[in-house]
């Protein structure tokens, strides 16, 4: 068993906020018990993997290791009682294509698919550029300071997933503040309520009725997009077929919300994070900026050194063996892509930010066959923009002190506050 | 000069393409390796999706 303090710490989003009392936790782990149980209070017990090769194994045996038995995201006894009694059973309040398995699993992904690769967004880049430029003309509106992570980068990734979507801009400000209420339900400054979530039934209802909101939202959009199908996802989803039946309310529902939230708050968690660490070495962002060739390298680095999603949960269909150890069906597994990030068996001094690291093969988008839908329109995103912005970018410090945001599950920066000089 | 026979394959789960001409020296495939030549075993080196769910494609 993982001792008590370090089992609490990786549940505690405080320690997320922290950054070093996390890194600390999975460095410690890495080096002692690389593969072990943890039963951090009120929580079931559950294997905590740190190491990169341990995460690849198990997500790639996709049918051993399953998504959808138990809870996808670590959840303590009392909101997973919770979560069961207002679903019948299930451990989710939605059913997306995270929570899935196959053969739906199969089935759901290849309705999107050809939309999200690399060859079919590149009718999208023209728009995306468009975007950026009209981000950077705001930075520059400023003056001469700005906060990087709400002017900019909680936005702009906002902008382009809803136009990929299909939500009409004015709607936007809605999107940001459900999304900010889902993945920062533990971070008062975000939450629905403001205030520091102590009660777990209060918390569980909040982020029900944030889902029910998003429901009654795509609800109308779908019944539009069947009556004038448009070139968008929403089209899509809302007109597709599985096995020849229209999608179930549910699952288009959790679809739309699960490409509405994971489409932006991990896109701008990286690049703030981005931000800030290029603050932190201005020989890096000197580099970068004289030789652009270099930004598919820096988005690389950043996504491995944000790492915006910090885990996700399996659970053993069999009995079996990973890294010498026993696993017993029904385990629970926590998968810490921050930890494989920083594994020293992998990345040579990684805990250095350095936009030249190749290879780079870190696992910030997962691996298997869940592997991140959106990682092309991501990395592209983040292309886009820092190109239009280097351009016109002379040179930019910290303005203070960055702050990140109180979560376990996807977060980065909340705020990042530069003074700059652009032309 | 490239081969014009050379083909292209696209991993379909997470989009990572396998051009022929390239190779993938990072994986030991020495630029004009045939697809047919990569041994069976192999997988997808950015999601380890297996070599028989790839497709041929036009870049
Ligand atoms: C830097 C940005 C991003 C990061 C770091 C990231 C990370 C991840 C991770 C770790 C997973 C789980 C993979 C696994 O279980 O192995 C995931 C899944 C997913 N992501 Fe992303 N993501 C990013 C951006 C996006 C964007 C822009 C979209 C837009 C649609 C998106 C949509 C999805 C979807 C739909 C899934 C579920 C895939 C499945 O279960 O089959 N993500 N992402």
């Amino acid at each position: 068993m993982i001792p008590q303090d370090i089992a609490n710490t990786i549940v505690d989003p405080r320690a997320y906020a922290d950054g070093k009392r996390i890194d600390h936790a999975f460095a410690w782990l890495r080096r002692e018990a690389p593969l072990e149980q943890a039963q951090p209070e009120g929580f079931d017990p559950f294997w905590v993997v740190t190491r990169h090769a341990d995460i690849l194994q198990v997500e790639r045996q996709n049918e051993l290791f399953h998504n959808g038995d138990r809870a996808t995201v670590v959840t303590n006894i009392e909101a997973d009682t919770q979560v069961r009694a207002m679903t019948g059973g299930s451990p989710h309040l939605v059913r997306s294509l995270v929570q899935m398995d196959n053969p739906d699993h199969f089935n759901y992904r290849k309705l999107t698919q050809g939309s999200f690769l690399p060859q079919n967004l590149k009718a999208l880049e023209v728009r995306i550029r468009e975007i950026a430029r009209g981000f950077v003309d705001r930075m520059a509106a400023h003056g001469d300071r700005c906060d990087f992570a709400r002017d900019v980068a909680f936005l702009y990734p906002l902008h382009v997933i809803m136009e990929v979507i299909g939500v009409p801009e004015h709607d936007e400000p809605r999107m940001l503040k459900l999304t900010q209420e889902l993945f920062g339900s533990q971070d008062p400054e975000l939450n629905r309520s403001g205030s520091e979530v102590t009660d777990v039934k209060s918390g569980v209802d909040t982020i029900q009725s944030v889902v029910l909101d998003f429901m009654t939202y795509f609800n109308a959009i779908t019944d539009d997009r069947r009556a004038n199908p448009r070139n968008d996802i929403t089209s899509v989803i809302a007109n597709g077929k599985i096995d020849g039946q229209p999608l179930g309310y549910l699952e288009a529902m959790s679809y739309y919300i699960i490409a509405a939230t994971a489409g932006h708050d991990t896109t701008s968690s990286t690049t703030a994070g981005a931000f800030w660490a290029l603050a932190e070495n201005p020989d890096q962002f000197a580099k970068v900026k004289a030789d652009p060739s270099l930004i598919p390298g820096l988005i690389e680095e950043s996504i491995r050194w944000v790492t915006p999603v910090k885990h996700f949960m399996r659970t053993a269909t069999a009995d079996t063996e990973l890294a010498g150890r026993k696993i017993a069906k029904g385990d629970w597994l926590l998968l810490s892509y921050p930890s494989g990030n920083r594994d020293e068996a992998v990345f040579d001094q990684p805990f250095k930010f350095d936009i030249t690291r190749t290879p780079n093969k870190h696992v910030a988008f997962g691996y298997g066959a869940h592997i991140c839908l959106g990682q092309h329109l991501a990395r592209m995103e983040m292309r886009v923009l820092w190109e239009e912005l280097f351009k016109r970018l002379d040179s930019f410090e910290l303005d203070g002190q960055p702050k990140n945001m109180v979560a376990n599950f996807v977060c980065g920066p909340k705020s990042v506050p530069v003074r700059f000089k652009m032309h | 000069m490239a081969d014009p026979d050379f083909k292209v394959w696209q991993c379909r789960t997470c989009g990572y393409i396998y051009e022929e001409a390239l190779g993938d020296p990072s994986e030991g495939l020495q630029p004009g390796t045939r697809w047919a030549d990569i041994p069976d075993t192999w997988i997808c080196p950015t999601c380890g999706t297996p070599k028989s769910d790839f497709d041929m494609i036009e870049l």
